[in-house]
């Protein structure tokens, strides 16, 4: 009968066990504290290396989709409403936006608040670090003013309460804020950086170009852009149709990018953007009639002036070449090998009507579309730039005629984009005027630049979206027969009330969060 | 902080008292006891004599027995505790009149009114009937079964102590239908001898005279006393206690009298839960218990059911799955073996809950599973066979009304028709199908008729020392769509040890393994069958696939896509002693372990389709296969130690329980990824390329300790208090927020018993309030989500990988537990000579500081930590009624009717929200205060446009209104249609569910159906479902000429309109109401006779064929769709008919 002593023995063991002190005193093994960070010089430039996420990515397309010159493809799609102008406060874009440009800002402020806490006498690393992490900042700020206007000026770490009673500040405030970070930032940057991605001095005063081109502050934005320019650390890459392909990552226009790399940091960009006949692609925003046409022939002559020798039913055949550098056209040739061929009755995938998931106006966007990510359009590589140098030539253009400080060196900056080894456009007519030059500039901005994010800044800026942004969307023009049929968008017609859309609304979960949000007028 | 520490001591102090205990066992080997009182600590001078008597068993480890009103209260001198055994004894006992008997390790204390010897041999026949202490007869909360009465005690004295001139007698115990009824109990009036019943009613037994009285009783059956007299052969019909009440119930950590219960506990049998053949065990709880809301949606073979627990309503904003406890330690519920069930206790007020605490707040499911009782092995078998049929089969629009529909939506968009007269006649008239292919077939080519079988077997048996039942099971399910199956195999052992009269131990072990495939994407095959398929031909003559414009085929997704297969081990083991360490004061410790490892292959063929006609064009290629393969390993351990003490004085009835318990859970997964294997064959994990290769993986683990007690206090059987609490302490909590306190009270009152209620007890036999009080708690939340962390990002810098760390989360110290508050008045009651049985229920539950991420402003710029805000209400009530009666022609039936209605209300979301999630085109979900939980959110409509004018004087959704198209209302007056205008427009939840079931049995036949109910709950259908056809997708047949036309104003539905959503924006219009009736079961079943029986050797063998969910009632009947289903695009694994025939039989 032992065995009637074994179990109380059993009993007692397993009561014992219960005393285990660390049972509800776990931690965890994939994440670090807070408190044990901050040391080392590893520690810093770890840190820093969390800042670059939170740039832009793809999402420059859905800002860019929502202009004159793209169209949503799927009505259902959120960004349809703006593009309708039917949106309201309760868009997820504008929202999503918003809480990305924050986090982004939270993330450098939580830099800022903690950098000195590490114990270095490299204090050209630290300063280095810390002018990184302003210019990223300060690129957060220079879209939020340009989606919302005033917005809250946050450059601490704040906590809820904090959050729910931020006012927002004017953007001249804000402005003044981003031109004097980047300012100081630029002093504190190399020209050049070892690690290819990392913001540099360059960076710093192109964003301060574009900053103040936006702020109106047409000075401030010449002088940065020049000073951009005499760096002479960048210059426009040979070939405009290869600047968004993997050969040309990190070419000498490259001033800002956020980088990529497949497998281990990857966009989508070739299965949001792609032509829907190639594998899993789905053409998200395509590119209208108003961008295709405002293509000039290659002689430099607009489609619409009669002696530009315009051929309607050949329309693609001797245009800018920067047309077919960034948009696929009927007869192009896929990634996949085949033709591109969006005629409704061509039969191919790519037909409009063939699924509605098919290109709506005939236009699919070409830049950043690689043959290299055909199998894999959800895992792509391909940087996405997000500052170039041509750009900067066009800033100071833009500022300098604005300025009403016509010289050569305006028509120099412009020209030089035309003039790209592989686009060769004729220079500009010398001797216009400013409104003349305010038109080409603008004109090249948009066809330069394209699909690059920036669309929507410059409509508002110029106030022409009121003009751009109304009426029915059309598509390509085919031959039918010997009829040439131009597709309109079924039962699609875009609204702009200049009263109010030229701000996207503060997103309305912000403002119950925090009622001392005001709203931006009409909203 | 000094409760923790408080707390602490009281475990330690029952440690230290079970040690000591431990050493007084131990110490029963010395004789002496001198040696003794060196581990003695000092004592008083007198102590009562009981206690004299209990310290006396405990330190001679001898086993006193006696009835307690017969020992005086007596105060003893300690010092006459000293001393040999006998000389203790009879120091004890003379003093007080008393002497005693031995029988072995047993002493029998009686008044000295016999005159006897120590040292004379005891008889059987003088073990004289005063000597079954009632005491033993007190049930106690340690047992959670109710196999064995309680008042059965088999001391190993009596069977040794037969005399020779025992009588033998034989017999056969029967039910009122004359079979044999196996496990009854039979004693020998005041002895503790006795026998059971085999696996035909037979027994055995030896009485020492004619005089001698046998106990007949079995647990559902009245106890018959029956004289011997000359008789050698007894043979006796046990009638069914229809006395419902006088049956025990599980509830948290033991077991009550259904007459004392003081709190709301819905008690669901065996036999309830196999009626159905299910494929899951959540189905199986489906319209049983009142309050307890099963939504059933299907869902694909294998473990993933679809179908979820509810108790009482939604309670919180995240998990609402009640806790579900399996033999005291929490175990999965879904995949459990039915058969292996004895009894679930579904516990709904917060009275017979809140011993769960910090994990009660959505109800708790306690199940116990069968044990084997005493006699000859008994080997049970039950099967069944059925055939599974899709019950969701929309029914696609002919082909010449969609072709027709599609150019009146293309012209209303603006654009031009797509098909000429000519063409629409060709194709109607056309007869090759391969060339001119309809436009969806799907749901007559995917689906088909699927098998699914059970087989159980188990044997169990045993005798006074060892009793087992070991169960097998094997179960599998096809799929109604290409490779779909499931397969469990199952074995389980629950033994149960008989170590002394005071020492029990139990050792259970399941194992349980499943195997279920799917698709590896089982999404695209039921979403394809909807959406962006049409006129694909599912499979040309050679077997080529159609595929279509957007290149799908959900045949093809079903058959050649890939497989996503599963393997689920789950082992549980545990181990559990009980030990009575002086009567009336049990202990058991139970130790227990579950092991969950699960593997997914979830593999992606490569594969290309050519084109049928030409070969050389390539329709659709995934040119790579992938395999991603994740193993994840779960253990838990769980220690329970109680230690309850039952007693009566007169008419006070006392119990109390401590107990303390402690959960680890450690959790670990790793996955890994390749791609480009050399063919589809070619499944394993390292043969894939190199290139692209990954693997993650994580650990965690999570902690719970707990303390709690329950006091219930009975007077006169008639006046009934419990109160019950819990101290939990998470891991998943830091600071003083690691704690928590969840108290509970109640108290009932049993009318039927007073002087007053005399007059109506003709009528009402039973009739009991009862009211309860309490608290239970949630802890759902994220580990670690009080832990401020730094999070590791990554970036790439000139193609080189480089790490970062960021904060992403802010941190919430402050976290602690949800509190659910619940107060329940109900009352019980027998009525008709407990023909009629009813409970109700009325309850009102508040859950406060729930945890949610509630939104913070995002100019915070890190996510939202959980934090304790919100609080949601349900208010309600349940009506469960059961009558049962039996005409004298021997037709019996019971019909049993269950309603509950449940108010939900989100009260407060702390000055945050609404939350609203979906859209327009797909459901649209509000959480805002005011209104039920997931409310549906959207317009109101006034009806389609029906002129120019019309429109032109009021606001539209979209510019460019026409007739035809949908009026949405403007509620708020701006002269706007926007987000402002929406409002409440449904609900997602059931307000009212009920189930109805009868049983008519008459000679050898059952008839038995089962209806279940749902009503004020509302549907919203999207997708192909409800665009009319204006996308591609499935266009149902019920808008086939019900669209408005200017020919057709009064149309049902809208104008199509070709790739535009106006009219198909969430609004009322697009709400359908999901109440339902549905007989879920109907089943004949026929028990084999007698002569039969006896012919194929079997106890008893029914034979049964039944169907299930083959009558609906509900207005989603039109769209062919299951009422249970969710709201949506019907894009999942359809539910189900059955139909079955099945076997049980007993051997």
């Amino acid at each position: 009968m032992k065995i009637k002593y074994i179990f109380p023995l059993v009993v007692g063991l397993g009561v014992l066990s219960g005393c285990e002190q660390s049972l509800l005193d776990t931690v965890p093994n994939d994440r670090i504290s807070s408190d044990i960070f901050w040391k080392t010089e590893r520690d810093a430039i770890l840190a820093s290396n969390g800042l670059y996420p939170a740039l832009d990515g793809v999402n420059i397309f859905a800002i860019e989709g929502v202009t004159d010159i793209s169209h949503v493809n799927q009505v259902f799609q959120v960004e349809s409403n703006i593009e309708k102008g039917i949106h309201d406060a309760l868009n997820s874009r504008p929202q999503s936006e918003w809480t990305a440009a924050y986090r982004g800002i939270r993330l450098a402020n939580d830099f800022l608040a903690n950098i000195d806490k590490v114990q270095t006498t490299n204090t050209a690393l630290i300063a280095r670090l810390k002018g990184e992490a302003r210019t990223l900042r300060a690129y957060q700020y220079t879209k939020l003013v340009g989606l919302f206007g005033d917005v809250p000026l946050v450059t601490t770490t704040i906590g809820i309460e904090e959050g729910r009673t931020l006012k927002r500040t004017s953007s001249a405030q804000i402005w003044d804020f981003v031109l004097k970070e980047l300012t100081e930032a630029a002093n504190d940057l190399p020209a050049t950086q070892t690690d290819k991605g990392r913001v540099t001095k360059g960076a710093a005063l192109a964003l301060k170009a574009r900053a103040a081109l936006w702020a109106g502050r047409y000075q401030e934005a010449a002088d940065a852009a020049k000073a951009v320019i005499d760096s002479k650390t960048y210059a426009l890459y040979s070939s405009y149709a290869n600047l968004f392909s993997y050969a040309a990552e990190n070419n000498s226009e490259v001033i800002l990018d956020k980088q990529f790399i497949k497998d281990t940091y990857s966009n989508n960009v070739f299965a949001s953007m792609g032509p829907y006949s190639q594998r899993t692609a789905n053409n998200t925003y395509v590119p209208t009639k108003a961008l295709v046409d405002a293509y000039p022939m290659a002689n430099g002559k607009d489609i619409t002036d009669p002696t530009s020798s315009f051929d309607p039913k050949n329309p693609y055949a001797n245009r800018d070449p920067r047309l077919r550098a960034s948009i696929f056209v009927q007869g192009d040739d896929l990634p996949d090998g085949k033709k591109f061929d969006p005629r409704p009755t061509s039969g191919t995938a790519d037909a409009i009507g063939n699924t509605y998931l098919a290109t709506s106006t005939g236009f699919v966007l070409k830049k950043y579309i690689n043959k290299e990510d055909l199998t894999t359009g959800g895992n792509c590589g391909i940087n996405i730039v997000l500052l170039r140098y041509a750009e900067v030539l066009l800033t100071y253009a833009e500022a300098k005629i604005e300025l009403n400080q016509i010289d050569a060196t305006v028509y120099d900056a412009i020209n030089q984009i035309r003039q790209r080894a592989d686009v060769k456009l004729p220079a500009l007519a010398t001797g216009l005027s400013q409104a003349q030059l305010r038109d080409a500039v603008r004109k090249e901005r948009l066809l330069e630049l394209a699909f690059e994010g920036l669309r929507l800044f410059d409509i508002r800026r110029w106030k022409i979206a009121e003009k751009v942004m109304v009426g029915d969307v059309y598509g390509m023009t085919y031959a039918d027969g010997a009829d040439l049929k131009t597709i309109q968008i079924a039962s699609f017609t875009r609204v702009f009330d200049p009263a109010k859309h030229y701000l996207w609304p503060i997103p309305q979960k912000e403002r119950e969060l925090n009622p001392e949000l005001t709203q931006n007028s009409g909203w | 902080m000094y409760k923790p520490l408080l707390l602490s001591f009281l475990v330690c102090g029952i440690t230290g008292f079970v040690q000591n205990a431990n050493a007084q066992v131990f110490a029963a080997n010395y004789t002496t006891i001198s040696q003794q009182n060196k581990n003695q600590p000092d004592r008083k001078a007198s102590i009562p004599l009981k206690e004299a008597l209990r310290d006396a068993e405990a330190r001679f480890g001898i086993h006193l027995v006696y009835k307690t009103d017969e020992i005086p209260n007596r105060l003893i001198a300690a010092d006459a505790l000293s001393g040999k055994l006998e000389q203790v004894l009879e120091n004890l006992l003379s003093p007080a009149g008393l002497t005693y008997k031995k029988v072995r390790n047993t002493y029998i204390i009686k008044t000295q009114k016999v005159k006897t010897s120590g040292k004379e041999m005891l008889t059987p026949s003088e073990t004289s009937p005063e000597a079954l202490p009632n005491t033993r007869a007190i049930s106690n909360d340690f047992s959670s079964l109710r196999t064995v009465p309680s008042q059965l005690q088999f001391p190993t004295s009596s069977t040794h102590a037969v005399a020779v001139e025992d009588i033998k007698i034989a017999g056969k115990v029967a039910e009122e239908n004359g079979q044999g009824l196996p496990g009854v109990s039979i004693l020998l009036k005041g002895t503790n001898r006795g026998t059971t019943t085999d696996a035909n009613g037979a027994f055995q037994l030896a009485v020492p005279d004619e005089k001698a009285v046998l106990v007949f009783s079995y647990v559902g059956y009245l106890p018959q006393e029956v004289v011997v007299g000359g008789r050698t052969a007894i043979n006796i019909t046990l009638a069914a206690d229809t006395k419902a009440l006088g049956e025990v119930v599980v509830v948290g950590y033991g077991v009550q009298k259904k007459t004392s219960l003081t709190s709301a506990v819905a008690e669901v049998k065996s036999e309830q839960l196999t009626r159905r053949p299910v494929s899951n065990a959540n189905q199986a709880l489906q319209g049983i218990a009142p309050g307890v809301t099963i939504l059933d949606r299907g869902g694909s073979p294998g473990p993933n059911s679809r179908a979820t627990v509810r108790v009482r309503g939604i309670t919180t904003l995240s998990s609402n799955d009640p806790l579900f406890i399996v033999d005291g330690v929490e175990q999965p519920f879904n995949t459990i073996n039915l058969d292996d069930i004895e009894s679930i206790s579904v516990l709904k007020d917060a009275s017979s809950t809140a011993i769960y605490g910090s994990r009660a707040a959505n109800g708790v499911v306690l199940v116990t599973t069968k044990r084997a009782k005493s006699g000859k092995a008994v080997v049970d078998y039950s099967g069944f066979y059925a055939v599974q049929n899709a019950i969701n089969k929309p029914e696609m629009m002919d082909l010449e009304p969609y072709m027709r529909l599609q150019n009146v939506a293309l012209i209303n968009s603006g654009a031009a028709a797509k098909f000429s007269e000519a063409q629409i006649s060709e194709y109607v008239n056309a007869t090759d199908r391969l060339k001119f292919p309809l436009p969806n077939t799907w749901f007559k080519t995917v689906l088909r008729a699927a098998p699914q079988f059970s087989q159980n077997v188990s044997v169990s048996g045993g005798n006074e020392f060892f009793r087992g039942r070991v169960g097998v099971r094997y179960q599998k399910q096809g799929g109604i769509a290409p490779n779909f199956d499931s397969d469990v195999k199952e074995i389980r052992a629950n033994t149960d040890f008989k170590v002394s009269n005071r020492l029990s131990a139990s050792v259970d072990i399941n194992y349980r393994n499943n195997n279920w495939q799917t698709p590896v994407s089982e999404f695209n095959v039921f979403n394809t069958m909807f959406h962006g398929s049409l006129w694909a031909v599912p499979k040309y003559p050679d077997g080529t696939y159609g595929v279509s414009a957007q290149g799908n085929n959900p045949l093809m997704y079903a058959e050649i896509a890939g497989l996503s297969r599963n393997i689920q081990d789950y082992l549980f083991g545990s181990g559990k002693v009980e030990w009575e360490i002086i009567p009336n004061l049990k202990f058991s410790s139970q130790y227990a372990i579950r092991y969950t490892a699960e593997q997914n292959k979830n593999y992606t063929n490569a594969y290309t389709v050519l084109d049928y006609y030409n070969p050389s064009l390539v329709r659709k290629t995934i040119p790579r296969s992938s395999l991603t393969e994740i193993r994840s390993v779960t253990r838990e351990t769980t220690l329970n130690n109680l230690l309850g003490y039952s007693n009566t004085f007169g008419q006070h009835e006392v119990k109390a329980l401590v107990g303390y318990s402690e959960i680890q859970n450690k959790y670990n997964t790793i996955s890994a990824y390749r791609e480009d294997f050399y063919n589809n064959d070619v499944q394993s994990i390292g043969s894939g390329s190199d290139n692209n290769k990954n693997s993650g993986g994580v650990d965690s683990q999570w902690g719970l300790r707990s303390f709690f007690g329950r006091v219930n206090y009975a007077l006169a059987d008639k006046y009934l208090f419990e109160a019950n609490a819990r101290y939990d302490g998470s891991s998943r909590f830091t600071g003083d927020k690691v704690y928590s306190f969840f108290p509970s009270f109640s108290a009932g009152w049993r009318l039927s018993e007073e002087k007053f209620f005399e007059p109506l007890r003709t009528v009402v036999s039973e009739l009991k309030v009862r009211g309860s009080w309490g608290r239970t708690g949630n802890q759902a939340v994220g580990l670690y989500s009080y832990f401020q962390t730094l999070n590791s990002s990554t970036y790439t810098f000139g193609g080189s990988v480089v790490q970062g760390y960021v904060q992403s989360n802010l941190a919430n110290p402050n976290l602690t537990w949800e509190t659910t508050t619940q107060t329940d008045i109900g009352l019980d009651a027998q009525l008709w000579n407990n023909r009629l049985s009813v409970t109700f229920d009325y309850y009102d539950k508040l859950t406060d500081g729930i945890l949610l991420n509630l939104p913070i402003p995002t100019t915070v710029g890190l996510n939202a930590p959980p934090q304790n805000a919100g609080k949601v209400g349900n208010k309600g009530i349940e009506l469960g009624l059961t009558y049962r009666n039996k005409t004298k022609s021997g037709f019996a039936y019971e019909i049993g009717g269950n309603f509950a209605q449940n108010n939900n209300k989100v009260i407060d979301l702390a000055k945050t929200g609404p939350y609203i999630s979906g859209s327009d085109i797909d459901p649209r979900y509000i959480i805002k205060e005011g209104l039920p939980y997931n409310a549906h959110w959207g317009y109101k409509t006034d009806g389609l446009f029906q002129t120019a004018d019309e429109i032109k004087a009021y606001p539209t959704l979209v510019p460019n209104m026409k007739p035809g198209d949908v009026k949405y209302v403007d509620l708020n007056n701006d002269g706007k249609i926007n987000s402002d205008d929406m409002t409440f427009i449904g609900l997602t939840f059931p307000r009212y569910t009920f189930g109805l079931n009868t049983n008519f049995s008459y000679k050898n036949f059952t008839l038995f159906t089962q209806w279940q109910g749902a009503a004020d709950v509302d549907t919203r259908l999207s997708g192909a479902l409800a665009e009319m056809g204006n996308y591609e997708g499935f266009t149902h047949k019920i808008y086939t000429d019900n669209y408005w036309t200017p020919e057709r104003p009064n149309a049902r539905f809208p104008r199509p309109v070709k790739l535009d959503l106006r009219n198909v924006s969430t609004s009322d219009r697009m709400i359908i109401d999901g109440s339902y009736l549905r007989m879920k079961t109907i089943q004949l079943s026929y028990s084999l006779p007698k002569g039969l029986l006896e012919r194929i050797k079997a106890g008893r063998a029914t034979v049964y064929v039944s169907g299930t969910n083959l009558l609906t009632f509900s207005k989603l009947n039109e769209w062919n769709l299951d009422p249970e289903a969710e709201s949506g695009r019907a894009t999942y694994y359809p539910q189900t008919s059955l139909t079955t025939v099945g076997l049980n039989v007993q051997f």
